[in-house]
């Protein structure tokens, strides 16, 4: 789906060459990095995007206590105060950016 | 040539949250419950389908049931005389939204109270794709390991009820049932929490007094 949604991009400008991507990621999709990119490499052999490089952003959710206010940076279920704790986001695959080359 | 940057904002992921809502729009327009039972392998997803199915002679019920290849699961449900349709993945490790709408599409004019969609055995995979059901279960068993729900954060949070199965065995294999539940709970707590040996018949009213409260939630609704 990212390498499609990268060749939509790449065909709507009318580009001859992608040569970089970037992404962001949730954290709590919890994808690999490394197999991410290995994987791309993988599916854009044969494409425009052939050789393009990855660039992963990871985005960390929201984590906070609705009744304290009080932020987390990790995944917790329930707070001190024993409110709990809501965790919003972290969890969107966005295509941010794509670098082509146009004729 | 010259190079060109673009700001994209595609949401690679929007294309199965588009066709789950579609999958719930229709679901509650005609008036179906769906449960999505996810689990590991061998953790009793189909038996506890069986066993409700068995139970719940009054209440028109559907299954889907994905599996990567075989239709085991699909026989064992479909023998109860329920309208069961088998899913294979292939090597798919989840079901997502657009399976989920093709299956859909075989019931016809989907004419159920409830429709239970087994996931693949995997506690990992099916967390992302949402299949646009009204409720997840999810059920692990003792002999996985009482270290099994600490594991699988991600699971375990997005569940509204969570089964420990098989507790009768916790002393063979010195699983430590209480510290399932305490994570489970840490993890979670707002979702259900039921202690479960299906084969010895314990949890299972717990279940089912669950089942009975959405049902019958669903039947205000209707009036």
């Amino acid at each position: 789906m990212l390498l499609e949604s990268v060749l939509k991009v790449a065909e709507k400008h009318n580009a001859k060459r992608v040569n970089l991507v970037h992404v962001v990621i949730g954290e709590l999709l919890m994808l690999n990095p490394e197999q991410l990119k290995f994987c791309f490499d993988v599916i854009t052999k044969g494409t425009i995007a052939e050789g393009a490089k990855l660039e992963i952003e990871v985005a960390k959710p929201k984590i906070k206590c609705p009744l304290c206010g009080r932020e987390f940076d990790e995944v917790i279920g329930i707070c001190e105060c024993g409110g709990i704790v809501s965790i919003e986001g972290g969890k969107d695959m966005i295509l941010k950016r794509v670098e082509m080359e146009v004729s | 040539m010259h190079k060109i940057e673009v700001d994209a904002e595609v949401d690679i992921l929007e294309e199965n949250k588009r066709l789950a809502e579609e999958n719930r729009n229709l679901l509650r327009q005609k008036g179906v419950i769906a449960i999505n039972v996810m689990g590991a392998i061998g953790s009793g997803k189909t038996l506890l389908i069986e066993k409700t199915v068995e139970r719940l002679r009054d209440v028109k019920i559907g299954a889907i049931l994905g599996d990567v290849i075989a239709k085991d699961d699909y026989k064992r449900i479909a023998k109860y005389g329920v309208k069961a349709i088998p899913l294979n993945t292939g090597k798919e490790c989840h079901l997502d939204a657009h399976l989920v709408h093709h299956a859909l599409e075989e019931f016809g004019d989907l004419n159920l109270d409830l429709l239970f969609i087994e996931n693949v055995g995997n506690l990992i995979c099916p967390v992302d794709f949402d299949l646009g059901e009204n409720y997840r279960v999810v059920m692990v068993s003792v002999t996985e390991g009482d270290d099994v729900v600490g594991k699988h954060p991600e699971i375990f949070r997005i569940a509204d009820v969570i089964i420990i199965n098989k507790v009768e065995l916790a002393d063979a294999v010195e699983a430590d049932v209480d510290k399932m539940v305490r994570d489970a709970k840490t993890l979670n707590p707002k979702a259900k929490i039921i202690k479960m040996d299906l084969k010895k018949g314990i949890g299972f009213e717990e279940w089912m007094e669950w089942l009975r409260c959405v049902l019958q939630s669903q039947e205000e609704l209707k009036k």
